[in-house]
C-alpha cells in the first residue's frame, strides 16, 4: 500500500512536468453503439480531472465486439494501449495467461466500494486466484417481443412461453398472420459471434438441460441429447417451418441488421440480453431506439425445452468490467481514476443512462427497487436466480466459435444435425484433446 | 580502363549499385517470408498461455492446414476468383477496351480510360461503401430500380456471392490491364494493320494474326502480375466479410479469420506460407509460358 503511495506520489510529481494524461478505452461511439457509455464518461469525467489535476481521454472505438477484441489484444503486445480498457468479463482468462492484464489486486484493496461486490462477480473478474477486473455491470438473457405485432397477431399480451413448444405456438400465428415479418431471431452462425453463444445457443442449450462443459467431471461435452434436441429446436426455426430468417443469419453485419429489423417491427420476438433493451431500444439511442420502449417492448423468461426434468426457465449472464493495461505508466493515477469511477454517485448516474444489473450490493439495492428502474429491478428478480455463466477458461472462445459453426451448419441446411454435432465434436476434441470430452447420452 | 568493352559499368561497381536495393528487397521481403515461415512452424497465438510461451511444432500446422476443410474452400473459391475476375474479368475486359478505343479518336479513347480509371483511383473503403449501397439486399441502388420496373429484388450477396465479389473486382481492376493493353498496342507499327485495311482483311483475322502475336509477351506480364495481386486481394471482405456461410472466404480472408479473429498467429503464419508457395508456383509457370513465348 505504501509503495502504492509513492508510485502515485512520484506520478503526480511527474504529471505536473509533463502534462500526463489517463486514457481509458472502451466499445462505444457517439451517437452510436453504447452512446450512453460517452455520455456518461463527459458528464463525470471533468471532475475527476478536476479532483487529479490530469487529462482524462476516452478512446471511442463502437465497432463489433470481435474487431474492438483485436484491436484491444495488438495494442497491449505492441506495448502501448489505453490505460484502463473497458472489456468483456470472458476475455479476462485468455488475455491473463498472456500476460496482457496487470494484476489489480493492490488496487481493488484501495476502493472501498470493493467489499459490496459480490462474490459471483469477482470471480468473474479473476483468474488463478488474482484479480484482473472490476465488473461494471452484468446482465440475464430473456425473450424480447413487440407489444403491439402480439396485438396484430391476436397473440395475449403479456406473454410468458412455458415451454419451446409455446414459443413455436406463437411464432406459427405471427407467421400465418403477419406476413413480412420474421416471427422469431434466434442468433446463429459465426457471423454475430459470441452473440450466438450467448443470446442464442446457451439459451436453448441450458433449457434442455444440456451445457457445452461438464462441472463434475471438467470434461468438454461434445455429443448429448440436449446438444440434439437444441439443433432440432434450431432447425424447426430455421430450415423445416421457416419461422425466423436463416440468410439473415450469415449476412454481413448480421447483428446490426437484425437490431434495424426489430426497430422496424419487422421482428415480433427476439432472445437477447439486458442491453438489448437498456442500449439498442433504448429511448436515448438515435440508431434503433423506441421512443415508446416501455409500452411497445415486452419481455418473457426464456422456458425449458418443457420435458420432465428440464429447468422451468433459463438464464445466462455476462458482464463488462475495468482492467488495467500492464504497460500503463502510472498504476498509482489508474487507481485513483478507477476509485473515482465506483464511487456510488457516478455510477447512479451510470445507472440512470444505462441500466444494468448491479454486480455489487450496495447499487443493487438501489437500483433494484421499482422506482428507479422498473425494468432492471423485474427482470434482475425474476431472472437471477436462474442464471449462470459460461465456462469461461482460456480455449472457451475456439469452443464457442465451434458451437456457432455447428448452429450455422444446421441453420443453412450445410449439414444435417449428426454430420454437424460430427465435425463438432471432431474438432472441439482436436482443441482440447481426447482425454478432455465426453459423451453423454 | 580495366571495364571491358561490352559492360558500361564495372563488376564492383555493380554489384555496390545493386546494394541498396538487395538490402530493402532483404529486409522487407526475404526477411518477413522466412519469418512467416518460422511463425508458421510455432502455436503461437494472441492471447492464452501460447501467447506467453509459444512451442516450436514442427510441420504441426501444416498437416493440420491440408485437412482443414476450410483451407479447400477458401482455396476453391480463391482460385474461382483469379479465374473469374482477373484473368476473364480484368484481362479480358481491358483487351477488349484497349481494342474498341484502339485507332479511334484521341477524345473517345480519352472519355473510356478515365472512366475505368475512375474506378481504379478511389479509395477501397469507399468502393466497397459504394459496392453495398449499389447491390444491398433491402436499400442498395440495384434493387430499388428492379423493384421499380417491376421485378423481384435479389439478394446478389447471399444468391450469388462468388459473381458479386468477381463482378466487384472485374470493375475495381480493370484500368491496369486496359492501360497496359493500350500502350502496348502501340507499339504495333501501324504500317502492319493499314496493309491489312487495303486487302480487306476481317476484324477478327486483325486481331488474331496481327494484333495477339505482337503483344504476347505483355500480355504475360499483365496475367502475371494481376494473377498474383488478385490471389492477394482482401477487399471483398469489406463487402461480404467472407459469408454468407464462407462462400466467398478468399485464402487471406481465411488466413485473417485465423490470425486475428481467432488469434491464431501460428497457423494464420502457416497458411500464409502456403500461399507464398501457390504464389511462386504461379508465377514460375507465367515465367516459363511466356519464356516459351518470347522465343518462338
Amino acid at each position: 500500500m505504501r509503495k502504492l503511495l509513492v508510485v502515485f506520489l512520484i506520478a503526480v510529481m511527474a504529471m505536473s512536468l509533463f502534462g500526463v494524461k489517463i486514457t481509458i478505452i472502451a466499445n462505444a461511439v457517439k451517437g452510436g453503439k453504447n452512446t450512453q457509455v460517452v455520455d456518461w464518461f463527459e458528464s463525470f469525467i471533468p471532475t475527476i480531472e478536476e479532483d487529479l489535476g490530469v487529462d482524462i481521454e476516452l478512446i471511442q472505438t463502437g465497432i463489433k465486439d470481435e474487431d474492438f477484441k483485436a484491436r484491444i489484444v495488438l495494442d497491449i503486445k505492441g506495448g502501448g494501449g489505453a490505460d484502463i480498457m473497458w472489456i468483456d468479463g470472458f476475455w479476462v482468462p485468455e488475455f491473463a495467461e498472456a500476460g496482457y492484464l496487470r494484476p489489480i489486486d493492490d488496487i481493488v484493496a484501495n476502493i472501498p466500494a470493493w467489499k459490496y461486490y459480490y462474490d459471483s462477480m469477482k470471480a468473474m473478474g479473476s483468474y488463478k486466484g488474482k484479480t484482473y477486473l472490476i465488473p461494471a455491470g452484468t446482465d440475464v438473457r430473456m425473450i424480447y417481443y413487440n407489444k403491439e405485432l402480439f396485438k396484430k397477431a391476436g397473440l395475449p399480451v403479456p406473454w410468458q412461453p412455458r415451454s419451446w413448444e409455446d414459443i413455436l405456438k406463437a411464432a406459427r400465428v405471427i407467421k400465418e398472420k403477419l406476413p413480412g415479418v420474421i416471427p422469431i431471431q434466434l442468433n446463429a452462425g459465426t457471423e454475430m459471434g459470441e452473440a450466438t453463444t450467448m443470446q442464442g445457443f446457451f439459451m436453448v442449450l441450458l433449457g434442455a438441460g444440456g451445457n457445452l462443459y461438464d462441472w463434475n467431471t471438467g470434461k468438454w461435452i461434445v455429443k448429448s441429447s440436449a446438444l440434439r434436441d437444441t439443433l432440432e429446436f434450431y432447425k424447426k426455426i430455421y430450415v423445416d417451418e421457416k419461422l425466423g430468417d436463416a440468410d439473415l443469419q450469415v449476412a454481413p453485419k448480421a447483428r446490426e441488421k437484425t437490431f434495424e429489423l426489430f426497430r422496424q417491427e419487422k421482428i415480433a420476438m427476439y432472445v437477447e440480453g439486458t442491453w438489448f433493451y437498456t442500449s439498442v431500444l433504448s429511448p436515448n439511442n438515435p440508431s434503433w431506439g423506441f421512443p415508446d420502449r416501455d409500452e411497445r417492448i415486452g419481455w418473457a423468461a426464456m422456458p425449458g425445452r418443457g420435458k420432465p426434468g428440464d429447468p422451468e426457465f433459463v438464464s445466462i449472464s455476462g458482464g463488462t468490467g475495468f482492467a488495467v493495461n500492464p504497460n500503463t505508466k502510472y498504476p498509482g493515477l489508474v487507481a485513483e481514476v478507477l476509485k473515482r469511477i465506483l464511487y456510488l454517485e457516478p455510477q447512479i448516474s451510470y445507472f440512470e443512462l444505462k441500466p444494468f444489473v448491479s454486480p455489487r450490493s450496495d447499487l443493487a439495492e438501489l437500483s433494484w427497487t421499482v422506482n428507479r428502474n422498473k425494468f432492471i429491478a423485474e427482470t434482475s428478480r425474476a431472472l437471477v436466480k436462474y442464471t449462470t455463466f459460461r465456462p469461461a477458461f482460456p480455449v472457451y472462445p475456439e469452443i464457442s466459435f465451434q458451437a456457432q459453426l455447428l448452429t450455422e451448419r444446421v441453420v443453412t441446411g450445410q449439414m444435417s444435425i449428426e454430420e454437424a454435432l460430427e465435425e463438432f465434436a471432431q474438432a472441439v476434441t482436436d482443441i482440447v484433446g481426447k482425454e478432455n470430452v465426453e459423451e453423454l447420452p | 580502363m580495366r571495364g571491358s568493352a561490352h559492360h558500361l559499368i564495372g563488376k564492383k561497381t555493380g554489384i555496390l549499385m545493386l546494394l541498396p536495393s538487395l538490402v530493402l528487397i532483404g529486409t522487407f521481403l526475404v526477411f518477413p517470408a522466412i519469418w512467416v515461415l518460422y511463425m508458421g512452424m510455432t502455436n503461437e497465438t494472441l492471447t492464452g498461455i501460447r501467447a506467453a510461451n509459444p512451442q516450436f511444432v514442427g510441420l504441426q500446422n501444416f498437416v493440420r492446414i491440408f485437412k482443414d476443410r476450410f483451407f479447400y474452400n477458401a482455396l476453391k473459391i480463391s482460385l474461382l476468383f483469379v479465374f473469374g475476375s482477373a484473368i476473364v474479368g480484368q484481362a479480358g475486359l481491358g483487351m477488349t477496351l484497349s481494342v474498341i478505343t484502339y485507332r479511334k479518336s484521341k477524345k473517345f479513347r480519352s472519355f473510356v480510360q478515365a472512366v475505368v480509371i475512375l474506378a481504379w483511383i478511389i479509395p477501397e473503403v469507399v468502393v466497397a461503401y459504394l459496392w453495398v449501397a449499389f447491390l444491398d439486399k433491402d436499400f442498395g441502388t440495384l434493387n430499388n430500380v428492379l423493384h421499380w420496373l417491376g421485378f423481384e429484388k435479389i439478394n446478389w450477396f447471399y444468391d450469388y456471392p462468388v459473381l458479386s465479389i468477381i463482378l466487384f473486382n472485374t470493375w475495381r481492376g480493370t484500368a491496369f490491364s486496359m492501360l497496359l493493353f493500350s500502350a502496348a498496342l502501340e507499339t504495333i507499327p501501324p504500317s502492319y494493320l493499314e496493309a491489312a485495311d487495303v486487302m480487306n482483311v476481317s476484324p477478327w483475322r486483325k486481331f488474331k494474326d496481327i494484333i495477339l502475336p505482337n503483344i504476347k509477351s505483355y500480355i504475360f506480364t499483365d496475367l502475371i502480375l494481376i494473377t498474383l495481386w488478385t490471389f492477394n486481394v482482401f477487399s471483398p471482405y469489406l463487402l461480404t466479410h467472407g459469408g454468407p456461410s464462407f462462400k466467398t472466404e478468399l485464402l487471406p480472408i481465411y488466413i485473417y479469420r485465423n490470425a486475428f479473429r481467432y488469434f491464431k498467429i501460428g497457423y494464420g503464419s502457416a497458411i500464409s506460407a502456403v500461399v507464398l508457395g501457390i504464389n511462386l508456383a504461379l508465377a514460375l509457370v507465367y515465367l516459363r509460358l511466356s519464356g516459351r513465348g518470347a522465343r518462338k
